[in-house]
């Protein structure tokens, strides 16, 4: 057994070694096509030419529509294993089983008999913002897209590899033809000659410099996919604690009892309750950027780096945001169990426990 | 060229933003020293102590990413 075992470690050590050797050939080697182009900045996501109506796709919303449909995939089949009654779990579905536990574990731990209820969002939260930060990771993304004529001083000169349909471009001939050595992404780009109706273009010429606009980059890395989940938790916390508490939820917000009879201290308390408010909108921008800050700076860095040094430090790097975006996930999902789970609590009564959130937010 | 001066000014100005990621590191590092320590002292507690210094590097953390926003803003947006 351990003989066959370090036989194959050694076939697999070459084969390592030998993409290694390939990697470094194309990004220092003579040819231009293979080399790493730097990486084009953008924040909005950009259109893909897809459109309903006026309503643009962009290619975040097509990456956001992708995570979907792979949840989907994973959920229908989840559910036939589950239809088939076998016991064990195997595999992939082993791995299912041990996050919804996990999640479940956490959201009855913190929030008792309300797990029931607020489960769902967190555990949804996770998968999707799990899904979306996994899917980001496949080569491809951010890299096949169609050309666009560079502006400024980023663009390069494309070269057919298929006619009329594929091109990708040459490092050695940049719109600044001071070229700094050695960039990163053995990419193809993919070039769509039918993309017209925006800033497309509609043919490609060798004499022009363009650049390569995706068809899916990281839903995380656009601003609107991380602000309509924090407003779609902020609201849900706020729904949260009027289903447990009734109306009386938003005494904590509004403190009259305090006001009329506390004394001089009512008066403070009454202000604190109305800080309270601009807390819960900190809390939609904390969430908002904490995820697209952490997603699109390792996007960038990803980028940059690969572009630097074309082998060896970004897989390592590529390792470090596998581990981002699960942590990511991860806190999401455990802010919003601790801010919901805090709103069910009665504010009189779990006062050390709305403090610690507080002061934490 | 007064073109240029402006966008390495907001190119100096978008680092300097950055200054803002040494407290959160600082931060962060505190939160992981204290959950580690804790974690060797008491090593049944350390799903607890992981979860809550998860939490608490989250919230050190997110001094950083205004940082980060401001500094998106400025070479993006201003």
């Amino acid at each position: 057994m351990s003989e066959t075992k370090t036989k194959r470690f050694g076939v697999k050590r070459w084969i390592i070694i030998a993409l290694f050797v390939i990697g470094g050939y194309c990004a220092f080697g003579p040819i231009g096509i293979l080399k790493p182009i730097a990486p084009l900045v953008v924040l909005p996501g950009e259109p893909t030419g897809l459109s309903i109506g006026t309503f643009q796709i962009t290619n975040t919303i097509l990456a956001t529509l992708l995570a979907d449909l792979v949840l989907l995939l994973a959920a229908f089949g989840a559910y036939r294993f589950v239809k088939s009654g076998k016991m064990i779990p195997s595999g992939f579905y082993n791995f299912f089983e041990m996050l919804i536990e996990m999640f479940w574990n956490m959201a009855e731990g913190s929030a008792g008999k309300w797990a029931r209820r607020i489960f769902p969002l967190t555990g949804t939260i996770f998968l999707l913002v799990f899904t979306a930060n996994m899917i980001k990771l496949v080569p491809g993304f951010e890299s096949i897209g169609y050309m666009k004529e560079g502006h400024g001083s980023y663009g390069y000169s494309p070269v057919e590899l298929v006619p009329g349909f594929l091109w990708t471009l040459d490092k050695d001939h940049s719109i600044k033809d001071a070229a700094a050595h050695g960039e990163e992404a053995t990419v193809e780009h993919e070039a769509k000659p039918e993309g017209e109706g925006f800033a497309g273009a509609t043919e490609v010429s060798s004499d022009k410099y363009y650049e390569v606009v995706p068809f899916l980059r990281g839903s995380a890395t656009d601003l609107n996919f991380t602000f309509a989940l924090a407003v779609v938790t902020v609201v849900m916390v706020q729904v949260y604690g009027v289903w447990a508490l009734g109306p009386g939820y938003f005494s904590k917000f509004f403190q009259f009892d305090r006001l009329i009879n506390g004394g001089p201290f009512g008066l403070i308390d009454f202000g604190v309750g109305l800080l309270e408010i601009i807390l819960e909108l900190a809390k939609i921008l904390s969430f908002a950027f904490r995820l697209f800050g952490n997603i699109f700076a390792g996007a960038l860095l990803l980028s940059i780096v690969g572009a630097l040094t074309a082998i060896i430090v970004p897989a390592g790097l590529y390792i470090f945001e596998v581990f981002f975006g699960i942590i990511q996930a991860y806190v999401f999902s455990l802010l919003a169990l601790m801010f919901a789970s805090g709103a069910t609590v009665s504010h009189h009564g779990g006062d050390h426990e709305e403090h610690a959130e507080h002061a934490a937010a | 060229m007064t073109g240029d001066i402006q966008i390495g000014l907001k190119l100096l100005g978008a680092g300097l933003a950055m200054l803002g990621a040494i407290g959160a590191g600082i931060g962060v590092g505190l939160a992981a020293m204290g959950g580690v320590q804790a974690m060797g002292r008491n090593p049944d507690a350390a799903p607890i102590i992981q979860t809550n210094m998860i939490l608490g590097m989250a919230f050190a953390e997110a001094v950083a990413i205004y940082a980060l926003a401001v500094s998106l803003i400025i070479i993006f947006a201003a």
